[in-house]
């Protein structure tokens, strides 16, 4: 027993110590010819929580979307090993330098293609936060970046123009405060009260404040030189060639995968209740569950496309980890065009259009959100749409027995394929049934039983 | 030379050990306990709807059906172990032989039983399940017909592991020990793999990462192979993905990981002889 104790204390010790040396030690940092990708995710190539994806020496394959381009470079760079994350980190800031040379693309061992380094550029149509964003190459990079920057200056050119218009504007309410005190102190010196045609002139004198001029909602990253690698499915490999004919140790396996499924229909259910806690539906089998008297559903439909999760996950990081067996489902596209049909045994109940909503805080003891129709005119303009979506009202009656709900297209009023979804009314109150119903083999039992006694007597 | 099965033997055996479990009260006991079990999955289900206004899933009830699953195969293995062990301890086993029983049909006896038992509990499943569809109005689906089809050929590989381990015993008590243990040393194994998968791993230590990666080498290479919940896990995993390709592999790897052990069970109850 001292032994195995002894014995254990030691293990905890040694481990404690292992793990201790792996918080503490400073890493050691390797210089590593390594690749830097600017990839097509299924959806785009950028933005919030989309870096650059990253392929250490120690990776021998690097992932790629089919039929997109993607954009690649081969870098120098100091490659540590963080033990946090158990991965492999590039310190971009201490090296960072390009590898010379075209890239070779290589099928069957055959060179199918040479590519030389080439501008490219992503550009955000809706800002750097929206959703939406593409990837320009070659001269139209150039010129999406140039006529950015134009715009750009146009813009702070014309904030200029709004500063001195600013200024002039506070020296006319200025001249206006006096015109208009000077008629205050007529009026109360002399008793009289201005005439109707004073008034009229002073109100005609009142300055309009200029409006600051609109910045550019789009944006644009400033070009950059990396290979566009554009292919069909396969299994490729790259090497960059140096000048002098080397390969360099720059070798890696190329993986082009597609999707599964494209363009198929899922849903984002927000409930009336908790607009915050969003549910997906993106399989056309799921079935919609539904509790209680009246429900309250917005539904937003979008087209996705469903990738292998261990290409997908491996498309970021090379050092991710996924599972070849399962798929995932990847969100292109919210569709705000379509037409929601609310069906109930076959026959189309309503149609719903696709509006804007806004979730608006009560104040007070009650607490909570308000959700109520976002109309413009009629709202402050500091206010925006929280979330947009086809509003679903289910009673207790429409649910009973089940109903649908499927896609239209707003023109044709065609069905969209594969955008019918189930819904279903749970009945909690029959869930008291569900203990003695479980104790039904126990009464086979004892029928058995009794059955047995009989027999035997 | 003509080979004859003997298939009257193996009827006779079958027989007995059925009627018997039929007429004891342990698999209506199970049964009965594991439905109280489904019962309060199926009511957190309900309450989880309520509480976040909707839930949505292709099959509700499938999660409900794999802890029992699991614990009926654990039962049943238990069952034909402590069988094989208490008819070697009380000379049942060797009267047996004295007359036309084989090692052969003796194994195969005690495995059609066992699977009879378990077609019995999938009987009382459906009739659950669909009771609990009916009340709830959640969807009986074709996924869950498929999980628990498939679970027919996971229980084949969980009762033939049982009947392995009963080989090398004499006595029930030591056959018991031996199989919770060795159940609990595989459940135990893939369990913290499956905990440490899902952590984050930025939030893990790096002694975790290191542990993780080899209990990935453990369970892919040595328990994936073994253990009879690898089968059963697979098994779920091929309904869960809808692939019917490895929906098929897996069937088939359980017919031979069945047939493997049953033989093996025959051969070591061969060599240690009757009276273990």
């Amino acid at each position: 027993m001292k032994k195995l104790l002894i014995f254990l204390a030691m293990i905890i010790g040694l481990v404690s110590y292992l793990s201790n040396m792996g918080w503490t030690q400073k890493p050691v940092m390797e210089e590593q010819l390594v690749y830097r990708q600017r990839f097509f995710d299924g959806k785009g190539y950028g933005g919030k929580g989309h870096p650059d994806g990253f392929t250490p020496h120690t990776e021998d394959t690097i992932y790629l979307i089919a039929d997109h381009d993607n954009a690649i470079s081969a870098r120098i760079t100091l490659v540590y090993f963080w033990p946090v994350a158990a991965k492999y980190r590039a310190n971009w800031k201490a090296l960072n330098e390009e590898v010379e040379g075209p890239l070779e693309i290589l099928k069957d061992e055959k060179v199918i293609k040479s590519l030389e380094k080439e501008n490219n550029c992503i550009y955000y149509p809706e800002g750097y936060i929206g959703e939406a964003s593409l990837l320009y190459t070659g001269k139209k990079a150039e010129k999406m970046r140039k006529g950015f920057e134009e715009i750009v200056e146009r813009y702070y050119m014309a904030v200029r123009m709004w500063r001195r218009k600013v200024n002039e504007y506070n020296k006319k309410v200025a001249e206006f405060r006096q015109e208009m005190e000077k008629i205050r102190e007529k009026w109360r010196e002399t008793g009289e009260e201005p005439s109707d045609e004073e008034i009229e002139k002073l109100i005609l004198k009142k300055p309009e404040k200029p409006e600051p001029p609109e910045p550019p909602k789009f944006y644009v990253t400033e070009p950059r030189k990396d290979y566009t690698v554009n292919l069909p499915q396969g299994t490729y490999k790259i090497r960059v060639r140096a000048k002098d004919g080397t390969a360099q140790d720059s070798q890696k396996n190329l993986v082009v995968f597609g999707p599964r499924k494209t363009a198929a229909i899922g849903y984002e259910i927000v409930p009336e209740n908790r607009w915050a806690k969003r549910e997906s539906c993106d399989d056309p089998r799921s079935i919609i569950y539904v509790e209680g008297e009246e429900n309250t559903l917005y539904f937003q439909p979008f087209y996705h496309d469903e990738y292998n999760e261990f290409y997908y996950n491996k498309l970021a990081d090379p050092q991710n980890y996924g599972r070849e067996k399962k798929w995932r489902w990847v969100r292109s596209e919210f569709i705000k065009d379509g037409l929601l049909v609310l069906l109930k045994e076959g026959k189309i109940i309503k149609k719903i259009e696709n509006i804007p909503y806004y979730a608006k805080e009560i104040r007070g003891e009650q607490r909570g959100f308000d959700i109520i129709e976002y109309k413009k005119e009629e709202m402050s303009p500091d206010i925006r749409p929280t979330f947009e979506g086809h509003k679903v009202n289910l009673s207790s009656e429409l649910v009973k027995g089940n109903c649908q709900v499927n896609l239209g297209k707003k023109n044709t009023g065609e069905f969209v394929k594969g955008g019918e979804r189930e819904i279903r009314l749970v009945t909690k109150e029959n869930s008291k049934y569900f203990y003695p119903f479980a104790l039904f083999p126990l009464v086979i039992g004892l029928v058995i039983f009794i059955q047995r006694r009989k027999e035997l007597k | 030379m003509k080979i004859t099965l003997p298939i009257h033997t193996v009827k006779v055996l079958v027989k007995r050990d059925l009627f018997s479990a039929l007429r004891g009260s342990g698999l209506y006991v199970v049964s009965s306990v594991l439905f109280l079990s489904v019962a309060f999955i199926v009511k957190n289900y309900l309450d989880s709807i309520k509480k976040n206004d909707v839930f949505v899933s292709y099959n509700p009830l499938s999660s409900a059906f794999f802890i029992p699953m699991v614990i009926v195969s654990v039962y049943l293995a238990l069952v034909s172990a402590a069988s094989i062990s208490r008819e070697k301890d009380q000379g049942t086993l060797e009267i047996l032989f004295y007359g036309p029983v084989s090692y052969f049909s003796y194994i195969i006896g005690k495995y059609i039983n066992g699977m009879l038992n378990y077609l019995v509990v999938v009987g009382f499943f459906f009739i659950y399940f669909l009771g609990i569809s009916n009340l709830t109005n959640l969807g009986f689906s074709y996924r869950l017909v498929e999980a628990i089809f498939m679970s027919i050929f996971s229980v084949s590989c969980v009762i033939s592991f049982g009947l392995l381990i009963s080989s090398f015993t004499r006595r029930i008590r030591s056959s018991i020990l031996w199989l919770v243990g060795i159940f609990l040393l595989f459940l135990g194994i893939q369990l913290s793999h499956t905990i440490l998968l899902g952590m984050p791993e930025t939030t893990m230590p790096s002694v975790l990462v290191y542990f993780e990666k080899s209990l990935s080498m453990i369970s892919k290479y040595v328990i994936g192979w073994l253990s009879p919940f690898s089968y059963v896990d697979r098994g779920m995993e091929a309904v869960s993905l809808s692939d019917l390709k490895l929906y098929g592999m897996n069937i088939i790897s359980c017919i031979i990981y069945s047939i493997v052990l049953l033989s093996l069970s025959m051969f070591i109850l061969e060599k240690k002889g009757i009276k273990g």
